[in-house]
């Protein structure tokens, strides 16, 4: 892999609100690179500043070393599939994916040859002749992406292709274009605020708020080693812990006590902190196990008594909402590796234990209280559906966000870094 | 980048340049001592109090007068006809609404000389005597279309189902028209009324071959004085009054009914 | 209750609030038409009316020399000025649909009060603008651009820049309104497959609007076919126009045969536009009632 695709320091303001934030990224030669956050989180004015329908305020943008930053879209050698997909309606198929070849002035048999070889790829010949009209969304998707593809670009943006697309529908493109990725072995840069499509679909992912990058990493990376509370709530689902480490216990572990807890927790110290930090821990739900008898004890692992407030079954897990304190509830999921009538059965109001590896929780570089929010609250009617569901499927649980106040409680000296 | 080209709003703005100038120019020389041509010869009040006093200026209020009433009647006429017409149209749908449309939607397209023409020769065979009847029946048949479309366009923006809704809840007929069909629609109709009483007093070209003896309406009045090139300064001062009133008129509909008239 | 009856009630309703505009119209405006076409080989009354008997002299009168190039000049100027308005009218619907809400407001509002204003009143203010004592005049000739013999008024230029100017906010607001439902990414699509701005507008946006241009040039070909007041008043007798031969032989010539027939021939020029445009209306209109 090589450097390819750079922004340098790039920002660019909108009025007084600045939506790309002194922006510096390398994306390498060949690779799906996804550019993932919340709506307004700058993504799309990225996106478009590498297309040239937008030009930086400051900074540049190399393509292959060479500076690309005030070159007009139409002689750039990068190429978008539009969120609405933006194929002319008055054209076919066929004109809709010779058009840009015909602006480069090619003899039309080569034209025509290059137009079907592109049908042929996303299997459209028989829909070759239609206008986008009559076409169905997939359809409209798999002409718009030939159409940017037919040029040959270096690099092919995405603006959210997927968004139109109804759950299954969406499922399948999302493979379909990994295929086409494979095929073709350019650069595609996707923009989304879905990280389920992110985290399946690229290699690096590119985790953007208020117009900065959070982090760059590999979907693995990302979900599991995230440097800031935003980048751990977002990407699927945590549970937040404040505290203080009390003491190192060797090179690689300490212990932190957290207010609100009878006991102090011992975490794995990957930030080499010292004695009287402050920390900020992150722990997934479903590092968690559950259980009504008390686990054996392990000097490696942490061991709390909780309560069961709440339990949401989904199919392949199930999620708890237990307090550990007052006021203080936490996400715990369980997979049904095995089959659930096998063991005794968890239920509301139960007294359980909850336990965790030391490794498993994982030291924040940044909080803020605010991406508190983003965290998954247990639903106020069990049974009741959710509104949003269908529309973010979330992994890996798939209930929506409601803000409550519980959490954040008790951590006022929750710092801003 | 996209730097968008500024050749669109150089263009936009020479034709408002272009819309305004021969206005803004009649409003100044409504002040302009000159009582010929425009070349500035100093300040005056003196053609609006001629307005008052002349017998020109007589003639003038009294062609404003009569063309109020014209306006006014044709308003009214037309917007129970049109008002009617689109109801029919939105509600049925059969050969007979078919035909209704075109009948309704050919009067917009024809030009008013064509219509002008046909409704003299119409009133000459059948011997009706020219003047204020002959012009008002002209202005309501060219009004109705403008009121129907006014109306038929506010009927088909709304969503008829708050009807069902008035009389699941338990409304009579009578009450879910008056009380949620008429609220509904009143700015539709308005809009309309507010369109053909426009499109009356400014009409010219079809009161000029229906108009007889005693029904000078005042585009009618204006065009007399052009052709005899009488009392010329005191159209400057008249318009300026009407582009007055018409500017406030427009500026209080906007702000008061937030509709756009459809044209 | 016998099942008929609500549907007898239903016709019952529909004619109650049919029956009105539509005898009205056949009244007030079919009828009328009709005659014209009847009125032109009728013989001439006494005092301006209309004859008793049949005849075809009214054709015969039609022969005069004048009439050809009257009807020529209707024809090309009624062209030339709806191309214009339109080349006019692109470009401004196309930059009223790019600014923002606000602006958007306000620019239609301006382009709507012409429309609002007395036509006659406009072209009276035309008249100043464009009269021998006028400032335009005055001005051009200080600045040398123009020959001290230069007339305005009274000419067929004079008479195309006021018809252009009355025409103008009727094809900017059917094309604004494409316009707006324009979906300017496509413009992005264009430029981002290698296309240059013009070609991107000829080839994409125009396209794009094309049912608006229709609309447009329909709208305002057809009156100008039948205009009479712009070249009565801004016109000389080389800028005569169909519309005005028709008015003189009704009301000076007091000739109602001959204006008919006059009037057919207004008819048959406009009929084929006519045609497509009311038909072109009344698909739209079954659409909008099908949804």
């Amino acid at each position: 892999m090589e450097e390819f695709l750079k922004f340098d320091g790039v920002t660019k303001q909108f009025g007084h609100l600045k939506a790309v934030d002194d922006v510096t990224l390398t994306i390498n030669r060949g690779e799906i690179f996804s550019i993932l956050g919340p709506s307004g989180c700058g993504k799309t004015t990225l996106l478009r500043m590498l297309a040239g329908f937008e030009a930086p305020d400051t900074g540049r943008i190399l393509l292959a070393g060479e500076d690309i930053t005030d070159q007009a879209p139409n002689v750039r050698k990068i190429n978008t599939v539009f969120q609405t997909y933006a194929l002319f309606p008055h054209m076919t198929v066929r004109e809709n994916i010779a058009f840009g070849l015909k602006l480069r002035k090619l003899p039309k048999a080569t034209i025509d040859q290059e137009v079907d070889k592109m049908l042929a790829m996303i299997q459209m010949e028989a829909h070759a002749d239609k206008k986008p009209a009559q076409l169905s969304g997939g359809q409209k998707q798999r002409s718009a992406i030939a159409r940017a593809l037919v040029l040959k670009p270096s690099v092919l943006l995405l603006d959210e292709p997927l968004a139109a697309l109804d759950l299954k529908l969406r499922q399948r493109m999302s493979l379909e274009l990994s295929l086409i990725h494979d095929e073709v072995g350019i650069t595609f840069v996707y923009v989304t605020h879905d990280q389920n499509e992110a985290m399946s679909i690229s290699d690096h992912i590119a985790v953007m708020q208020n117009g900065k990058i959070e982090q760059v990493g590999t979907p693995a990376e990302i979900y599991e080693a995230p440097k800031s509370s935003f980048v751990a709530a977002f990407i699927g689902d945590t549970n937040f812990f404040d505290g203080t480490i009390t003491c190192v216990l060797d090179s690689e572990y300490c212990e932190v006590e957290v207010p609100d807890l009878s006991k102090k927790l011992i975490c794995f110290n990957d930030k080499k902190l010292v004695q009287g930090d402050s920390v900020h821990l992150s722990i997934r739900p479903e590092k968690f196990s559950i259980s009504l008898d008390r686990p054996a004890e392990n000097p490696r692992q942490n061991v709390l008594p909780a309560k069961v407030e709440d339990i949401v079954y989904q199919g392949d897990h199930t999620r708890y909402w237990v307090s550990i304190a007052e006021d203080w509830r936490v996400a715990v999921t369980r997979q049904h590796n095995r089959f659930l009538l096998d063991q005794r059965r968890i239920t509301w109001g139960d007294q359980v234990f909850i336990s965790w590896q030391a490794d498993d929780s994982f030291m924040l570089e940044q909080y803020r209280e605010k991406d508190e929010d983003l965290l998954q609250m247990p639903p106020q009617n069990v049974g009741e559906e959710v509104p949003g569901a269908a529309v973010t499927a979330p992994e890996p649980s798939d209930t929506s966000v409601a803000p409550a106040d519980g959490q954040a409680t008790g951590q006022e000296e929750a710092s801003q870094q | 980048m996209t730097r968008r080209s500024i050749f669109p709003a150089i263009v936009t703005w020479l034709v408002l340049f272009f819309f305004y100038v021969p206005i803004i120019l009649l409003v100044v020389n409504s002040f302009n001592l000159n009582s010929y041509g425009t070349a500035w010869k100093g300040f005056t009040l003196k053609w609006y109090t001629q307005l008052f006093v002349s017998d020109e200026g007589r003639a003038i209020w009294r062609s404003l007068y009569i063309t109020v009433v014209v306006g006014a009647l044709a308003t009214l006429g037309s917007t129970i006809l049109g008002t009617c017409a689109a109801f029919a149209l939105h509600r049925y749908k059969s050969t007979l609404q078919n035909i209704h449309y075109t009948l309704i939607y050919t009067p917009l397209v024809l030009p008013e000389i064509l219509i002008g023409i046909s409704l003299l020769i119409f009133f000459a065979s059948i011997h009706m005597p020219l003047g204020m009847t002959s012009i008002v029946l002209a202005h309501i048949t060219f009004c109705v279309s403008y009121v129907t479309l006014a109306v038929l366009s506010r009927l088909q923006d709304f969503d008829m189902s708050v009807l069902e809704a008035a009389r699941d809840l338990g409304a009579s007929n009578w009450t879910t028209t008056w009380k949620v069909l008429v609220p509904i629609i009143l700015p539709g109709i308005l809009a309309g009324a507010l369109l053909a009483f426009t499109l009356s007093i400014d009409d010219f070209v079809i009161t000029f071959l229906v108009n007889g003896p005693g029904s000078t309406t005042l585009p009618i009045q204006i065009q007399g004085m052009i052709k005899r090139g009488r009392s010329m300064p005191l159209i400057n001062s008249i318009s300026s009054i009407l582009l007055a009133i018409t500017f406030l008129a427009l500026l209080g509909s906007k702000l008061l009914m937030k509709t756009r008239p459809k044209k | 209750m016998k099942p008929s009856t609500p549907l007898r009630q239903r016709m019952l309703g529909e004619f109650a609030i049919t029956l009105p505009s539509m005898i009205w119209l056949c009244i007030y405006f079919v009828l009328p038409t009709l005659i014209i076409f009847a009125i032109a080989f009728r013989s001439k009354g006494a005092y301006g009316g209309i004859g008793d008997t049949w005849t075809l002299n009214t054709l015969a009168e039609l022969r005069n020399p004048d009439y050809p190039a009257i009807i020529w000049r209707t024809i090309w100027m009624s062209v030339i000025c709806t191309l214009a308005t339109l080349a006019i009218s692109v470009p401004v619907a196309y930059h009223i649909a790019r600014v923002s809400q606000w602006k958007r407001d306000i620019l239609l509002l301006l382009t709507i009060i012409p429309f609002w204003t007395n036509l006659l009143i406009r072209i009276f203010a035309w008249r100043l603008v464009l009269h021998p004592q006028g400032m335009l005049r005055n001005l051009l000739i200080s600045l040398h651009l123009i020959d001290p013999s230069t007339v305005f008024l009274g000419n067929p230029i004079a008479v195309l820049v006021v018809m252009i100017y009355t025409e103008l906010p009727f094809a900017i607001l059917p094309i604004y309104a494409a316009a707006e439902k324009f979906d300017f990414t496509l413009f992005e699509a264009a430029m981002d497959l290698g296309a240059g701005r013009l070609y991107a507008f000829f080839h994409v946006f125009l396209p794009g609007i094309r049912e608006g241009l229709m609309s447009a040039c329909l709208m305002i070909f057809i009156p100008l076919i039948g205009s009479y007041v712009i070249p009565d008043l801004v016109g000389g007798k080389d800028s005569q126009m169909i519309g005005n031969v028709i008015v003189r032989l009704a009301l000076e010539q007091r000739n109602l045969p001959a204006a008919a027939a006059m009037s057919t021939v207004m008819f048959l020029i406009m009929s084929l536009p006519l045609l497509y445009y009311l038909k072109y209306t009344t698909a739209q209109h079954a659409k909008e009632v099908a949804k």
